[in-house]
């Protein structure tokens, strides 16, 4: 290791410190014992014992909050949440109907490179038909997943197109950045023509399309 | 007649991003919940341990934060990254660990020998840097601890920082900061009294 006054004590320092502390083999058994015999968990569980309430008060100033409203205010607030609720419902409805024309797969001519803007005529949900293709003449199953489907693997598939004998698929998409990836014969994949995301998770590297906003 | 469902392969779970392996968990796939403790005990135990100063706490800390986010896993959010949302969870079990020690210590060492004896500085090799380190490293302050080993340990982003640590991102600069100029200090301190000795 490099003396305290080299420049490159701190890279030593973090460096011995990066050391790997080796997972017991008994620890891990353990852990997943318990995990086999705990519930399982579903988009319906929302526990809030997360972050744990007996945690200490320390640095926690910015993950709870709460409004007060005074009683007088009680029926401007009544009557701000009937609107509130309308709003939540009509977006909730648009994005339904959004979601359910994302669905209907569109399959068009081959194309040069995916993803590709198929469309820019704004659509009643503002969003753009983007084509989606593949090479992959030996895969049996291609799909994609994203951020917009959940990283549903189940949900949208892509189907072979015989002209080309190209894996595609088209979706309507919303504007914005969309981080997708293919699952080809179950393995996870990035797209080879597309860039790739900055913030790769763990697990294979993800791809990133950005949907601009429709041409008024 | 009903939607016929696409024939699906078996998927490769080792393939699959944190986000996609969260949503398998979701489903009931509870192999996918085991890929991601395999992808990130390695990196929570190290963090406990070095926090926590010892093994057996660090295991504790780490088997309760995974735990928790099995249960709570329908709360993460893919807006981060699952292993700064698994750090979220694991420092606050690191604190509360932090805490539980105070009080056990403040319970039973009461006597000025056993507190003498307590804090004699263990006899160091002059040439066992790892534990000067460990020396070093364990006489920062907790938060200039944490900060430290987020930044420059586990290379999480100052954004990522303070996202699991609910601190501002000019603050956790200043503790990264501080606790390097200590580091620094407390390790040419360790030298000098070396060569003293």
């Amino acid at each position: 290791m490099s003396e305290p006054d080299d420049p490159r004590w701190l890279d030593d320092v973090a460096g011995e410190l990066r050391r790997e502390v080796p997972v017991r083999p008994a620890w891990r058994a353990r852990l997943l014992d318990d995990v086999a015999r705990a519930p399982k968990p579903s988009v319906r569980d929302i526990a809030d014992d997360v972050f744990g309430d007996d945690e200490p008060a320390l640095d926690r100033g910015r993950r709870r909050w709460s409004i007060t409203v005074a009683p007088l205010t009680g029926l401007a607030a009544a009557s701000l949440l009937v609107a509130l609720g309308a709003g939540v419902m009509y977006v909730a409805m648009s994005s339904r109907a959004g979601a359910d024309e994302s669905q209907r797969a569109a399959h068009d001519g081959p194309s040069a490179a995916s993803p590709q803007l198929v469309s820019r005529t704004p659509t009643a949900t503002d969003r753009e038909v983007v084509r989606f293709e593949l090479s992959a003449p030996r895969a049996s199953h291609v799909a994609l997943v994203g951020s917009f489907n959940e990283w549903n693997p189940v949900a949208t598939p892509l189907s072979r197109d015989p002209a080309s004998g190209k894996w595609v698929v088209s979706l309507r998409l919303p504007p914005g950045r969309h981080v997708y990836a293919f699952v080809v014969d179950g393995d996870v994949t990035a797209d080879p023509s597309a860039p790739r995301a900055a913030d790769d998770d763990f697990g294979s590297p993800n791809s990133v399309v950005l949907v601009a906003s429709p041409r008024t | 007649m009903g939607v016929t469902q696409p024939d699906v392969p078996g998927f490769n779970l080792a393939t699959m991003t944190d986000a996609m392996l969260v949503r398998r968990v979701l489903d009931g796939d509870t192999a996918a919940f085991t890929t991601l403790v395999d992808r990130h005990a390695a990196a929570c135990t190290r963090f406990a341990t070095r926090m926590l100063g010892n093994r057996e706490d660090a295991e504790d800390a780490t088997q309760e934060t995974f735990l928790r986010a099995y249960r709570s896993i329908a709360r993460y959010e893919e807006r981060q990254t699952f292993r700064t949302w698994l750090f979220q969870i694991l420092i606050n079990r690191c604190r509360t660990a932090a805490v539980r020690r105070q009080r056990r210590h403040r319970m039973f060492l009461v006597d000025d020998t056993a507190i003498a004896a307590a804090s004699v500085r263990p006899a160091v090799d002059a040439g066992d840097l790892r534990a000067e380190l460990k020396r070093a490293i364990d006489a920062l302050d907790p938060d200039q601890r944490e900060a430290f080993l987020l930044k420059h340990v586990e290379q999480l982003s100052y954004d990522e920082m303070a996202a699991a640590t609910g601190v501002g991102v000019s603050a956790l600069k200043m503790r990264v900061k501080r606790a390097c100029d200590r580091m620094q200090w407390m390790l040419r301190e360790g030298e000098a009294s070396d060569v003293g000795t």
